[in-house]
């Protein structure tokens, strides 16, 4: 039993770092951290195209958070 | 496992990282308060597009090609423009990588397909790093 569960972690992690150098190659700017978050979310049935809108809208939030915050310094 | 509330709120904090506080906090904007903000657009997003799929389903001319091209030939499409752009080396690199990307229930996830689309999605979407000099 136990040994069956490590060969799944040992297929996720794998799968992950697949998908990580894929996510690096197509220039997503995903990090591990976001890649493992929208892996979740995916697993719990988001459709991955309403996801990658709310990722573009969050980039969209969190660089104007930071042009303003360049402009006042 | 956390709940798609939770994951969604991870993602905002994520998206946070390498804001400063500290002066954000004098302009009375706090970081919870940037949070909910931050958090409702997330839902925003999410929801138009969800509401965009259910009206594209019923229309006339049918589903569009990309929509029902599997992501790995997606993948594969863009290593062929990558190979006309003369990058052999990403192209040759990204199709090795989708030759290592186990399918099904090898992969140890039950959505590894969804998790492709994605990339696909955001494909060219983050800001290039900084040329050096």
């Amino acid at each position: 039993m136990a040994s069956a569960a490590n060969a799944n972690m040992n297929a996720v992690r794998e799968t992950m770092d697949v998908l990580l150098e894929i996510s690096r190659l197509l220039n997503t700017g995903l990090d591990m951290e976001s890649l493992s978050i929208c892996v979740r979310l995916c697993e719990q049935g988001i459709n991955p195209e309403a996801l990658s809108s709310v990722i573009k809208e969050l980039r969209k939030a969190s660089d104007s958070l930071k042009t303003s915050e360049n402009c006042t310094n | 496992s956390s709940s798609i509330t939770e994951l969604l709120g991870a993602l905002c904090d994520c998206s946070l990282s390498g804001v400063s506080w500290k002066r954000r906090a004098l302009g009375g904007l706090s970081r919870e308060g940037v949070r909910r903000a931050l958090k409702k657009r997330a839902y925003g997003a999410l929801l138009s597009k969800l509401f965009q799929d259910g009206t594209s389903k019923g229309s006339a001319s049918g589903p569009c090609t990309t929509a029902t091209t599997p992501p790995r030939n997606k993948v594969l499409m863009i290593s062929f423009d990558l190979r006309v752009a003369g990058c052999q080396e990403e192209a040759e690199r990204l199709e090795e990588q989708l030759g290592r990307l186990p399918e099904g229930a090898s992969s140890g996830l039950k959505e590894v397909d969804a998790v492709l689309e994605l990339l696909v999605q955001l494909a060219g979407s983050a800001t290039p790093p900084p040329t050096s000099f």
